[in-house]
């Protein structure tokens, strides 16, 4: 390999034998695709007339008002599907494609990269097979009738926590078995190299647009710049571009459950410490024996007892910030976004929305760019069943 | 002390036979049936023993050990019984090689050098990170070196040449042969696809000395006939026998025994099965 993928001491390749060769091949191909210019001019063309990029910034005027801060919202939830993954599920299917395989595998835990995936395959022509903890089937239905009508075949996964990481351990199995005509595309800034360098790869655009279009704006930069992070892959996307300003402050916004001192969370950078999962060194939730800790979050996108390594290295050189919010105050945000501006937001957005409602309480005059990964009609039952549970 | 695993596989090759090496998890289904199924697998004479610590992802394997693993994980096993547990054993038979097999996050979790150094302590031949490919055996080498612990790697249907070379720079003990793709478990086995190892099975003969051995759904005398068809040394089962101990009844100990027993017969060359079933 050119690489083993690093981020400081993290990330990395951890994985049986069985998988070396398809990620030797994965980094091969990767690397001519990033620099090929007809796959590339491809890739551009069915992010704008497909999935419909660029997305907008919206200056939300109610809340900034409300707020007594400047608040721009980057729509990724007018993607195409309805979140910042199908950015990376057309990529990584037109990588797929470019290598020979006639099949997808993917892991899905809120859907939306389930469904992004089911999009692709569909397009594409290629066999599409999802994975998603029996859990999050419940409490994202929707998503999965979703899937199933463009193509897709939803595997219920009951092992362990029935969640997210359950979801990537039969997809890797899957692919352990079926590699050679097989790609597993990883949905989120995870797992062994070279997935989150692919992912970063075709997330970035959402920072490199933000950034853009921010400085049309305003003609300066933002004072904050603030996504969610689960695995991380719509932050490290948005972060991206903002690296070098380092006027900027970064800030990831973690599912902090039922608060950090309990023991249901998805809070990773804040309570996690260093182990190897899913084929990365990174930090996870883990006891003294080195077993994974189920991860708990209402929203099921941010239910990850791990994440992104390249996220643990900017935490560690202080470049980005990583905080929590609870369900409870994602859920308030949740309802507040359409009530003041008629924009119904993900739960996981709804994490990062939170964050920037505490900062704003602290600060005047600051200008606040958040990105909204997706849009919320999924989440209505669920935010319905939690407010009758309060 | 002399390596267990040459000193073993040196007098089977001087009886002409192949080697059993039977894969149990530690601890399950309790603390106190996993020593005597262990003990067990001593009397019924396998070559040497392969052990599992429980890990709550195993993605390399299938539903039987997987479920094996959350059971065991459970019931509140923990790594340090299972290095008890370990030393229990070494002190029934002070020849037989043993060896672990474990995800590199129970490594890590214990801290690199600490677990290599109570793994010698506790009798233990070599150390099987099934997550853990030769590009990063840097991280565990120098433990290992210093404690004298082989480090064993799995070769696969899919292992390029080029690998080889790699893999074997830092292999001791021997080389596990995963002999299907896919996670371990009980399946048909294709005689096209075991056939088509030979050629690997060759390549890597002619670069070293240390025997193969091959393990993945090998669970009846057929799959082990068919895996000495190819020219390995030995096998590995392990999902078969979780089953049986899984049905718990009370001849499990018999049963393991003549389970046992069936395999060796197939590597003493007492019977020659066909191929195909």
């Amino acid at each position: 390999m050119m690489n083993t993928g690093r981020y400081g001491q993290y990330g990395g390749i951890y994985v049986p034998e069985t998988l070396m060769p398809a990620l030797v091949q994965l980094e091969r191909e990767f690397l001519k695709f990033k620099t090929d210019e007809e796959n590339n001019f491809y890739y551009r063309e069915l992010l704008a007339n497909y999935a419909g990029r660029p997305t907008p910034i919206y200056y939300a005027a109610n809340l900034s008002k409300n707020w007594g801060n400047s608040i721009y919202l980057k729509r990724e939830d007018l993607v195409h599907g309805g979140a910042h993954k199908t950015n990376n599920a057309i990529g990584q299917a037109l990588l797929a494609k470019v290598m020979g395989k006639t099949r997808i595998i993917a892991e899905t835990g809120a859907g939306q990269h389930g469904v992004a995936c089911a999009m692709a395959g569909a397009l594409f022509g290629l066999k599409t097979e999802i994975y998603m903890g029996e859990i999050d089937i419940l409490r994202q239905n929707m998503n999965v009738q979703r899937m199933e009508l463009m193509g897709a075949k939803v595997h219920a996964v009951k092992t362990g926590s029935r969640t997210l990481k359950d979801a990537i351990n039969e997809a890797l199995r899957d692919w352990i078995k079926n590699v050679e005509h097989t790609h597993y595309l990883l949905g989120t800034a995870a797992g062994p190299h070279p997935f989150p360098s692919i992912v970063k790869f075709f997330q970035q655009v959402i920072g490199e647009e933000a950034r853009a279009q921010v400085l049309l704006k305003n003609k300066i930069l933002p004072d904050y710049v603030i996504a969610c992070v689960g695995g991380g892959s719509n932050a490290i996307g948005m972060f991206s571009a903002f690296l070098d300003d380092r006027q900027v402050k970064l800030v990831g916004v973690e599912a902090g459950g039922e608060g950090l001192d309990s023991s249901k969370h998805g809070a990773v950078l804040n309570k996690g410490t260093v182990g190897c999962l899913h084929g990365m060194k990174s930090k996870v939730l883990q006891n003294e024996d080195g077993q994974i800790q189920e991860a708990h979050s209402i929203s099921a996108g941010l239910d990850y007892p791990s994440v992104g390594p390249e996220h643990v290295y900017l935490q560690e050189i202080g470049r980005v910030e990583y905080t929590a919010i609870t369900d409870k105050e994602a859920v308030q945000t949740y309802y507040e976004l359409a009530q003041s501006e008629g924009i119904i937001p993900a739960l996981e957005s709804s994490h990062a929305l939170a964050y920037a409602k505490h900062l704003c309480e602290q600060n005047k005059n600051i200008s606040v760019l958040i990105n909204l990964s997706g849009r919320g009609d999924k989440d209505l039952a669920e935010v319905e069943k939690y407010g009758q549970s309060l | 002390m002399d390596n267990r695993y040459k000193k073993r596989f040196e007098q089977l090759n001087i009886q002409n036979r192949k080697a059993v090496i039977p894969y149990s998890m530690l601890g399950f289904p309790n603390s106190q049936q996993s020593y005597e199924i262990i003990r067990q697998m001593i009397k019924s004479g396998v070559s040497a023993l392969e052990l599992g610590f429980a890990f709550s992802d195993p993605v390399a394997d299938g539903p039987i050990i997987q479920n094996a693993s959350y059971k065991t994980i459970a019931s509140n096993f923990s790594v340090v019984n299972a290095f008890d547990l370990i030393a229990d054993v070494r002190k029934i038979d002070e020849d037989i090689p043993i060896g672990v097999l474990v995800y590199f996050n129970t490594v890590l979790s214990q801290g690199i050098d600490k677990f290599f150094k109570k793994a010698k302590e506790c009798g233990v031949d070599g150390v099987l990170i099934a997550d853990l490919p030769p590009e990063n055996s840097m991280e565990v080498q120098p433990a290992a070196l210093k404690h004298g612990i082989d480090l064993i790697f799995l070769l696969s249907p899919l292992t390029a040449t080029n690998r080889i070379k790699t893999i074997l720079a830092h292999a001791g003990g021997f080389l596990y042969l995963v002999s299907r793709l896919g996670v371990t478990g009980i399946t048909e086995r294709n005689a096209i696809d075991d056939l088509s190892l030979t050629s690997l099975v060759k390549t890597v003969q002619e670069q070293t000395t240390l025997p193969i051995c091959a393990g993945f759904g090998i669970s009846n005398p057929n799959d082990v006939q068919a895996m000495l068809n190819i020219g390995v040394d030995g096998i590995i089962t392990g999902s078969r026998l979780i089953e049986i101990v899984q049905n718990d009844n009370r001849e499990m100990l018999e049963q393991l025994d003549e389970f046992f027993n069936d395999m060796l017969a197939v590597c003493a060359g007492h019977r020659t099965l066909p191929l195909l079933k």
